[in-house]
């Protein structure tokens, strides 16, 4: 028995050579192979893509609210090592928890209620390492809301412009 | 409300600089020492920009409105403190101008509106640490408030 696709109807590609296929599918095909005792190949076949909807793809905000959290908790836990940088962190801290809600209400998801512990943060035990530290982080921060805010629609651009401006500012207040 | 087209949005930005070069002409006489350096370096960037705009506007075909003898400042600018508070507002200004242009651009017109926002928002922390404002950043530079 060979099972052969209908010609002209659905792609000309085999199916093995796209990607896609998943381990479920694979299985499935193994199951009723061996169910109908055939030992051909299912290869250029559409029988079983029927279920092959894709997800949508993630929005490529959503890995910049997390970003912005982790700077607010990284700014907490450099003030709590260094309390008498606290006046100067605050703000900071404050802004990137700002920029998060913002983020998090043009994706579309809630933020966490309790606030994110920075799995990153060693902070610094004398506070120029620790500002230099946190300069660091905002120059990469800085250039990942430049990448955003280009590859955005015009809606978002703004947005992103401004949380590009102030994570340069923050490298300033930081000096 | 309709997106001002990429024309649009940079012949505003344009009236934004012409502005804020007379305000730094009037910024300038206030201030002493390295401020007044700083003052003179900020009055270059949007020279260079208001330039820039001008050419990039009559090359593309877009209107280039005419710059005005005098602007009306916000406040008067009597000493140093009133001088260093303008020089903020003139680059949280014009930063919002550059701003709103992000929207109706993209490529390379979108990266040299960032790098305008960008470039004033840290100046404009620059002129708050100089006036020993406190915090010395906003949290969205650029954005009306």
């Amino acid at each position: 028995m060979v099972f052969t696709c209908p010609v002209g109807i659905g792609r000309t590609t085999p199916r093995d050579q796209v990607s896609g296929h998943t381990r479920r599918k694979l299985l499935h095909a193994g199951a009723l192979l061996a169910l109908g005792g055939a030992a051909t190949s299912l290869t250029g076949c559409d029988l079983f893509d029927r279920d092959d909807e894709p997800a949508p793809p993630p929005d490529p905000l959503r890995p910049m609210v997390d970003e912005a959290l982790g700077l607010a908790a990284a700014y907490r836990a450099t003030a709590a090592a260094n309390p008498e940088l606290t006046d100067r962190l605050g703000p900071i801290a404050e802004t990137h928890t700002a920029h998060a809600t913002e983020l998090a209400r043009v994706v579309g998801v809630t933020l966490p209620s309790a606030p994110a512990a920075d799995p990153s943060a060693t902070a610094a035990t004398e506070p120029a390492g620790a500002l230099a530290a946190l300069r660091a982080r905002e120059k990469t921060a800085q250039q990942s809301a430049t990448a955003a805010c280009a590859a955005a629609p015009a809606e978002r651009a703004a947005l992103l412009g401004s949380i590009a401006a102030a994570r340069a500012t923050h490298q300033e207040a930081l000096k | 409300m309709r997106q001002p087209t990429a024309g649009e949005a940079l012949a505003a930005v344009l009236s934004a600089e012409y502005a804020a070069i007379y305000a730094y002409g009037r910024i300038g006489v206030r201030l002493t020492g390295a401020a007044r350096e700083s003052a003179h370096q900020a009055e270059a960037a949007h020279r260079r920009r208001r330039d820039a705009l001008v050419v990039q506007l009559s090359t593309t075909g877009g209107t280039v409105p005419p710059g005005r003898a005098g602007y009306a400042l916000p406040f008067p600018v009597t000493d140093r403190a009133s001088a260093l508070r303008l020089a903020v507002e003139v680059e949280e200004r014009t930063a919002a101008h550059w701003r709103a242009a992000l929207a109706s651009t993209t490529g390379p017109d979108r990266d040299q509106a960032l790098a305008a926002l960008v470039e004033y928002a840290v100046r404009a922390t620059r002129w708050r640490k100089t006036a020993g404002v406190t915090p010395p950043t906003v949290a969205f530079p650029g954005r009306p408030t």
